[in-house]
């Protein structure tokens, strides 16, 4: 999947997470949260993964992070993705 | 038997923070609400939330309901792929309005299953009652399709289709009923509606109260809060309690001796006597001998 | 449709336009219903245009004013947050700008700050603006950061200016690091070149004599009366072949509405105290050490009194000991004289609008005088409808 405009997805509540994409040359993951420390890895690990299975691997993608579990961190990242590829139809299967 | 489904907690799809903790409220189950709860713009971002939400281990032990925007809107359909290929337990449809909106949605549903590999028939369906259409037609909703698991009556929308407004109780009377007899004939679960006050605790016992005694299996909340005034207001009595025990008691005796027939205090009784009272223990607490 | 909710016509139709498309109604904002937990009260999150809300934008006035700000002109849009009769909270968008954030005090503390500054950004992005700014008072900050805000420069005890992401002024810095030249002085100059000069020129050559290189940047803000690209273009073309120089293009960073929101308001030279500041400070604290630059050039301004200030408070900020990034010498060089007078691109604009190519060629270097012939079209007859002041402004 190829990343055509900038997006976002998400919020910043607790327990969420706002993710950001944007068009670029190679890929660049950019993490923020309070807890960087403790799961910071934990993150960037969930986060490639998402992306590895949704075919990317061009673009700017900021994550900042408020306490969210893999699975709200998994769906604002394909939500982003989505988004910024401007794909209307899904295939599930790469989800 | 089946396990009770008093309360129905109402979360946002939209919502990480209370999809990621609704656990813990621990009520009957719950509903992830792609629909009313989720703005335009956020369909699509409520709906991923949802699909992995779904898989979560914890949901996997409880009831997931979810909430599908109507089949005839932009949404429905992706709402309903993520939803059984989540790995949903039932799916609700808003606005049911006759039977062939359930086979519709029947027919989808067997497809996505088909596709996704998911167990044929794993995947329940609640529909969602919300106009007078669909409280004249509720009897053919109830049977329309094997996979029906209850049927639900939506407050707000309905009122607004009968050109009246929520009040006492009475302006849902003929509605609950009709929900009511529809379910119990077509042998599925009846649910009520939403009651919106949160702060108005008197009010929604007044309301468990009354559709308790009416029999209806649960009802919808909005607010955590609500669950435990409801399961305390859905306890038995001891007396209710007392006499199941009596009545579960003579069912077992009869069974151990082989009679066809179980009596008590010199009467007969019937095999749905049986049952209710098993039921009541069930609520109560304290599981019959036989499941 | 079925699938809409009665009482949602009944609001569309109050608060915003509804646009139909075959059956459906359903309103051109995006609105969303919220709960508010603490107050218990129905909330609704949408969109008013300042301009055809009338009554919406009195409210908003109000509850600005409540909050001490006073609404602004400029602004194309606000984010409100209603209750069923009041406007509870609002947020402003002015092209990459936010102002006039203000949340009434009985719902501070909750998560609606939160879900008013998302849904700015995405009201903004929808527009096609995913990069936004505001300027806030330092006890703000914090506030601003915790919806997403981040900090990029400060004046001390005054204002801030955030961005919306925590790698925007980095990403720029890193871009403009990857061109860093060696060398014990290095130059800087900032031009606007509306059009580019014998005057720029000059400034160029001069600055480039007193340091090792010479880095120029163009300003990118599109309000001139000839556009970026042909700037951009017209400074390559007059530097062409020069050694030690490098042109950038200009940054969201570098007088911009962002950083010196006032430069480009048209009508008044409105001179505020910390407008030319955070621009300044911005250029000392994070683009000077990227390139390691030492040196400012600036050519005295004899007729813009926003410029002359500008290059006044330029030694201020740029100059002075205590601020963040280190001093930057400031080298005022005198404007190049033709005839007596100091040439400034204002002139040539309005030469270029009277027609008088033969007194624009004693002003500007060869290659500007060939682009604007060969742009504006001289030879071959005037642009249908179009005369040549209508193209060039004077202002």
């Amino acid at each position: 999947m190829e990343i055509k405009k900038e997006a976002m997805c998400g919020t910043l509540e607790s327990n969420d997470l706002l993710v950001k994409v944007a068009p670029r040359a190679g890929l660049e993951i950019v993490i923020s949260s309070e807890v960087l420390r403790q799961f910071g890895a934990r993150i960037r690990e969930v986060v490639e993964e998402t992306l590895k299975h949704m075919d990317v691997s061009q673009g700017q993608v900021v994550i900042e992070d408020k306490g969210a579990l893999d699975c709200a961190i998994r769906a604002r990242v394909q939500g982003a993705v989505l988004r910024g590829c401007e794909c209307e139809e899904l295939d599930w299967r790469i989800l | 038997m089946k396990k009770p489904r008093r309360s129905m907690l109402f979360i946002p799809g939209s919502n990480a923070a209370m999809l990621s903790t609704a656990f813990v409220y621990r009520p009957d189950s719950i509903l992830f609400d792609l629909e009313d709860a989720v703005a335009l713009r956020e369909k699509d971002s409520a709906r991923l939330l949802v699909f992995h939400a779904l898989q979560l281990p914890v949901y996997k032990e409880m009831e997931i309901v979810v909430r599908i925007n109507p089949l005839d809107s932009p949404f429905g359909l992706k709402d309903l792929e993520a939803a059984v290929r989540g790995g949903a337990a039932i799916i609700r449809l808003p606005k049911t309005e006759r039977a062939s909106d359930m086979l519709d949605l029947e027919r989808e549903v067997g497809r996505i299953e088909r596709e996704c590999g998911r167990e044929p028939g794993s995947t329940r369906l609640m529909a969602a009652i919300e106009s007078a259409s669909g409280i004249v037609n509720a009897l053919a909703i109830a049977t329309a399709s094997p996979r029906m698991d209850s049927i639900a009556l939506a407050g707000f929308d309905y009122v607004v289709d009968m050109q009246t407004q929520r009040g006492d109780g009475i302006e849902l009377f003929y509605a609950r009923c009709a929900v009511l007899h529809a379910a119990r004939a077509a042998r599925i679960d009846a649910f009520d509606v939403v009651f919106s006050d949160v702060n108005d605790d008197e009010g929604f016992l007044k309301e468990v109260q009354l559709i308790k005694r009416l029999g209806f299996n649960g009802k919808s909340l909005i607010n955590p809060r609500q669950i435990e005034l409801l399961h305390t207001a859905f306890e038995p009595t001891e007396e209710e309690v007392l006499k199941a025990e009596r009545i579960v008691e003579a069912a077992e005796k009869a069974e151990r001796e082989g009679l066809g027939v179980v009596s008590l205090n010199g009467r007969m009784v019937d095999a749905p006597v049986v049952r209710n009272a098993r039921r009541i223990l069930q609520l109560a607490g304290s599981p019959p001998a036989r499941t | 449709m079925r699938w809409l909710r009665a009482w949602r016509h009944i609001l569309a139709a109050k608060q915003s336009r509804p646009i139909e498309i075959g059956a459906v109604r359903f309103t051109g904002h995006p609105w969303r219903m919220f709960r508010n937990e603490a107050m218990d009260e129905e909330l609704y999150i949408e969109t008013l245009d300042p301009r055809e809300d009338v009554q919406g934008a009195a409210k908003v006035k109000r509850l600005l004013y409540a909050n001490g700000l006073k609404i602004e002109d400029d602004i194309e849009c606000f984010v409100v947050a209603r209750s069923l009769r009041q406007i509870v909270a609002c947020a402003g968008l002015a092209g990459c700008l936010v102002k006039c954030v203000a949340i009434a005090p009985e719902h501070r503390g909750t998560s609606l700050a939160l879900r008013l500054m998302n849904e700015i950004q995405q009201l903004a992005l929808d527009r096609g603006q995913a990069h936004l700014f505001l300027y806030t008072k330092p006890d703000r900050v914090a506030f601003f950061e915790g919806c997403g805000f981040h900090k990029v420069v400060e004046v001390s005890g005054h204002a801030c200016l955030m961005e919306n992401t925590p790698v925007g002024i980095k990403d720029y810095c890193d871009s403009l690091r990857a061109l860093r030249q060696p060398g014990q002085r290095i130059g800087s100059v900032v031009l606007n070149a509306n059009p580019f000069t014998l005057g720029h020129l000059h400034l160029v050559r001069t600055a480039l004599e007193q340091c090792d290189w010479l880095h120029v940047f163009v300003v990118s803000e599109d309000a001139s009366t000839v556009c970026y690209a042909d700037r951009l273009d017209l400074v390559r073309a007059g530097l062409d072949g020069m050694d030690r120089v490098t042109v950038h293009g200009g940054s969201e960073y570098l007088v911009s509405k962002a950083t010196f929101p006032s430069y480009f308001i048209k009508d008044t030279c409105v001179v505020k105290a910390c407008s030319t500041a955070i621009d300044l400070l911005l250029f000392r604290k994070h683009i000077a050490p990227a390139l390691g630059i030492t040196h400012r050039f600036v050519g005295n301004e004899p007729y813009c009194r926003l410029t002359r200030k500008y290059n006044q408070d330029m030694s201020e900020w740029l100059e002075k000991s205590g601020e963040e990034g280190n001093p930057i010498h400031v080298v005022e060089i005198p404007r190049f004289e033709v005839k007596g007078r100091a040439v400034s691109a204002s002139d040539v604009r309005r030469l270029l609008a009277g027609g008088d190519f033969e007194t624009v060629a004693s002003l500007v270097p060869a290659t500007t005088l060939a682009r604007m012939r060969a742009r504006y079209g001289l030879r071959a007859k005037p642009q249908a409808g179009r005369r040549l002041t209508e193209i060039f402004e004077v202002g």
